[in-house]
């Protein structure tokens, strides 16, 4: 049996962390929504389908096309898998061809017998013939909605520490240091450390730490919490529900929070309930709100439209590449694009800032344009020893011009 | 021209907090006028509300002194 993984028309709406990635490189637990399909299928060939504009990038990243017909003819049958599926422990999937799992009325899963595939297929007519297969309702967690990812992260990382098979200290830990809760709740992967005066709490779930990490004197990790390859947690608590992916730097107090990778928030100042992109820097006392002062639940703008997200609990959002000043400030359920560039000094930013804008002083201003930010970009990465590939600078390209109305419309309104 | 010369001058002069009299054509908005980073796009917002125009950001980010300003937002105003 092949795997074909694939994004829907919801990917959209997971805007603006899936403008550069697709939804199966989010992070949710201790690895992204791929690595639990992985899991699921160690030993079968994956393949991908995602939107038109972001496979060019995928066939430089993954070294194989995507969106080819071609990796699924043959002999062996064809699994579609969602590609906003979040994956769990006991997830039922049909070992025999002909069956469509359904969520409500999204398909999570169909499997198509090998002689349905033909060489004429794109996603859509796979997707008709899949609908057509006996239906069986599935329960299964569909990241429908910007903000579930760190929903479901808490629970997620106990899942995937269940399953990783991995307990204990490995790594070089301090004697100074304390695991404070069950000792075998604990991952330290060989090759990380742990200094002096770091408590690692494990009561309220395990604490899974990645090779490569440091986690320097009096940090305070708060279980569960995935932190991944290469980060280095630079002292402050970090409360429960915290994953971290590669070579992020993280200090001050984060709760409940993702970050993809790549990202700094170094300093001092609270995050909460939020999903970073990659890329990000969040200057010295950047804070968001997670939470009114009236407990109603709070409500993200989205596209121009106000949608009550139904939780108590929510950060922000914010996408790849994206910097703050220090002292920058963000409300409850505040969304910023890819590629912005945030002066706060004490203003709370609007509750949506459209990619590559620049908030000034309490004003949406256009910026430098594209290759100002393309330029910055490169810069960043060149620091961690990393390449803006040509296929992501034109995906970049396209986000600029695909969110430029958008934009415009942010500065016209913020000059009244 | 002239008319959008003297109130590119005031705009200039009112954003980069200068007296009027300071700001010549050959101006430039960094070496003579103190102008940092983020004041640039400011002056750009504030030329773009002045006359009402549209002005591309890249193309904008060239120009670099007074005289350069006043032709490049006389060819958009005379399209």
């Amino acid at each position: 049996m092949k795997i074909l993984v694939f994004e829907d028309e919801k990917a959209i709406n997971l805007y603006p962390l899936t403008y550069l990635r697709p939804t199966w490189e989010l992070l949710c637990g201790a690895g992204t929504l791929l690595d639990k399909v992985k899991r699921h299928f160690p030993n079968n060939e994956i393949h991908f389908w995602c939107r038109p504009e972001m496979a060019p990038v995928l066939n430089r990243k993954y070294g194989k096309p995507v969106n080819d017909v071609k990796n699924l003819l043959g002999k062996e049958s064809v699994m579609l898998l969602n590609g906003r599926w979040l994956m769990g422990p006991g997830e039922f999937l049909p070992t025999k061809a002909e069956e469509q799992g359904v969520c409500g009325d999204t398909l999570l899963y169909g499997h198509l017998a090998a002689e349905k595939i033909e060489p004429r297929d794109d996603l859509a007519s796979l997707l008709k013939k899949a609908s057509s297969l006996p239906k069986k309702e599935t329960k299964g967690r569909l990241i429908n909605n910007l903000w579930e990812p760190v929903k479901y992260n808490a629970e997620a990382i106990k899942e995937d520490f269940g399953l990783m098979g991995k307990k204990g200290v490995l790594g070089a830990m301090a004697p100074e240091s304390t695991i404070y809760g069950p000792e075998d709740n604990v991952y330290v992967a060989p090759g990380a450390e742990i200094h002096p005066m770091v408590v690692l709490d494990t009561k309220g779930g395990p604490v899974i730490i990645a090779e490569g990490v440091k986690v320097f004197p009096f940090t305070r990790v708060e279980g569960p919490a995935y932190i991944g390859p290469n980060c280095q947690l630079v002292g402050g608590k970090i409360r429960e529900g915290c994953s971290f992916g590669p070579e992020c730097r993280i200090g001050g107090e984060v709760e409940e929070s993702i970050v993809q990778g790549y990202s700094n928030k170094y300093h001092d100042g609270f995050l909460g309930h939020a999903h970073v992109g990659e890329w990000v820097n969040l200057g010295a006392l950047t804070t968001n709100s997670d939470l009114k002062n009236d407990y109603s639940t709070v409500s993200l703008k989205i596209r121009g439209t106000m949608h009550d997200t139904g939780e108590m609990k929510v950060g922000s959002f914010i996408g790849d590449h994206t910097k703050t000043s220090i002292g920058t400030l963000m409300n409850t359920g505040t969304i910023i694009g890819i590629m912005c560039n945030v002066l706060g000094v004490g203003a709370l930013l609007p509750k949506d800032l459209p990619s590559f804008a620049w908030f000034i002083e309490g004003n949406v201003m256009k910026g430098f344009g594209l290759q100002s930010q393309l330029k910055t970009a490169r810069a960043a990465m060149a620091r961690r020893k990393k390449e803006l590939l040509p296929e992501e600078e034109a995906l970049i390209g396209q986000v600029f011009e695909m969110t430029k109305e958008a934009r415009l419309e942010a500065v016209r309104k913020s000059r009244g | 021209m002239g008319d959008i010369a003297e109130r590119v001058k005031a705009v200039v002069a009112r954003q980069l907090k200068v007296s009027l009299d300071k700001v010549k054509d050959e101006s430039d908005f960094v070496k003579d006028l103190g102008a940092e980073s983020i004041q640039s796009l400011e002056l750009v917002a504030a030329f773009e509300e002045e006359f009402n125009i549209e002005m591309d950001e890249e193309a904008a980010l060239q120009v670099k002194n007074v005289k350069d300003a006043v032709a490049f937002i006389s060819k958009i105003v005379e399209k």
